[in-house]
């Protein structure tokens, strides 16, 4: 029922005995108590919010049990700025007034570093594209496409 | 939308410990996982309820593509991204890249996985009609044995496949296609992405003047699961990409034999109108391809 896991997280490295069931979204926010990564549609894989990174890969964390990210390395959105730094793509939210309530910007985030690292001169139409799997209910997405542009431009 | 209790999980490395791992529960108490986009949905909703999850990312002999003359070999849990941009299906098997970049999303791309959506034979997939109109082959490894089972035996109806519970899906094979064969699929869903309501695959060999000498038409979205349309692939015979009414002609025989169903997605009619209309774009991508 249970299994001893070793998974990095933001480069700190936390080993625990967790239920087979636990979902890795669980893990990372109740056990690592990093609550930037969000569930919004209660676990039910179509909004996006718990989007993190596996292995450099963005992924749904609500679509994975914690036990299969053993010996894995996940970043969140706490791992994005170093130092306090942020990244060219959260000062570019910051000035494009890409979020509002900001329920969903650390999937976006998440997503969106992934896809520029891959395509760092996207089209609009690509941007787009790639932010199918977000779900944001505030913006109407015309500022996060904005910021996402502005940040490959950066 | 919690799973159940899970007793076990497992990571095995090769497919022969996954064998051994399955052969610990009784067949079908254990659920292998590939990219999990679809079953750990299942999962949550404890349509599935497996006392042990045997976790196939970790057996590397299970991912990527390779070729062998023009015959590939596809890794079952090769995600979609990789299938998006895979160079070697460019012409007859460039249906596979259409479908990739269209599932779901990026994140669901970067984790779900071809094998594992032809495995769940999901109504609403774009997989198992492409696995149709590319006569695609399944190679499947239990404790008798390997077999290979083409994917018009393979497929059933929805949710149901050939593979028992103690076999896994090692390879997908598509032998080499013959000169001047081109393929394409297209889906219509409610929004950008989405699940099809009606998908269409079609694959096309012509001769050198350009005229169809055979065809695959495969169709998913359907209540009964994904199936061919013969009527469809026989009317396409002698038809060439600039004959606008051949190819109507043989969409309509399409539209016309397959069984549409009304749901609150669609009705039956606007089934079969989807099939005419995103037919007509998927065999001109087709008849391009073939051309070259």
């Amino acid at each position: 029922m249970k299994t001893t896991v070793n998974i990095t997280i933001n480069g700190e490295s936390y080993e625990e005995t967790i239920p087979n069931r636990m979902l890795l979204v669980d893990f990372i926010r109740e056990v690592a108590v990093q609550t930037g990564t969000h569930v919004g549609c209660t676990y039910e894989g179509v909004c996006g919010a718990c989007t993190i990174q596996l292995d450099g890969e963005a992924v749904k964390s609500c679509l994975m049990l914690a036990v299969q990210a053993d010996g894995h390395k996940i970043t969140t959105v706490e791992g994005l700025a170093t130092g306090g730094k942020l990244t060219p793509l959260q000062t570019a939210f910051n000035e494009h007034h890409a979020l509002q309530c900001g329920y969903c910007t650390p999937g976006i985030l998440m997503n969106m570093d992934e896809f520029l690292k891959k395509n760092p001169n996207p089209t609009e139409d690509e941007i787009r594209h790639g932010l199918v799997g977000n779900l944001c209910r505030c913006t109407g997405y015309a500022h996060i496409v904005e910021a996402v542009k502005a940040a490959a431009s950066k | 939308m919690y799973p159940a209790e899970i007793e076990d999980y497992v990571r095995p490395g090769t497919v022969a410990e996954a064998l051994t791992a399955l052969s610990k529960y009784e067949a079908g108490d254990s659920l292998m996982l590939a990219g999990g986009q679809s079953a750990m949905q299942a999962v949550k909703t404890r349509l599935l309820r497996p006392r042990c999850v045997i976790d196939l990312q970790a057996i590397s002999e299970l991912k990527g593509v390779s070729a062998n003359g023009g015959a590939l070999r596809i890794g079952p849990i090769t995600p979609y991204a990789a299938l998006a941009k895979e160079a070697s299906f460019t012409g007859a098997f460039q249906a596979i890249n259409d479908a990739a970049a269209r599932v779901g999303d990026r994140q669901v791309r970067n984790r779900g996985t071809i094998g594992g959506s032809l495995c769940w034979n999901y109504v609403a997939a774009c997989m198992p009609p492409v696995a149709l109109a590319l006569n695609m082959e399944m190679e499947l490894t239990g404790p008798n044995g390997s077999r290979k089972v083409a994917a018009d035996d393979f497929i059933h109806g929805p949710l149901e496949t050939a593979r028992e519970d103690d076999e896994i899906l090692v390879s997908l094979n598509l032998a080499a296609a013959p000169a001047n064969t081109g393929s394409a699929y297209k889906k219509w869903g409610l929004v950008t992405d989405a699940l099809p309501v009606i998908g269409v695959a079609i694959m096309i060999t012509t001769d050198s003047s350009g005229a169809c000498t055979s065809a695959r038409v495969a169709i998913g979205g359907l209540g009964d699961g994904p199936c061919r349309s013969k009527a469809g692939e026989s009317a396409f015979q002698g038809v060439s990409a600039n004959d606008s009414d051949g190819i109507a002609a043989a969409l309509q025989a399409a539209s016309d034999e397959t069984e549409t169903q009304s749901d609150m997605w669609a009705d039956a009619d606007y089934r079969k109108l989807l099939i005419r209309s995103l037919g007509a774009d998927v065999a001109a991508s087709a008849f391009a391809r073939a051309a070259g």
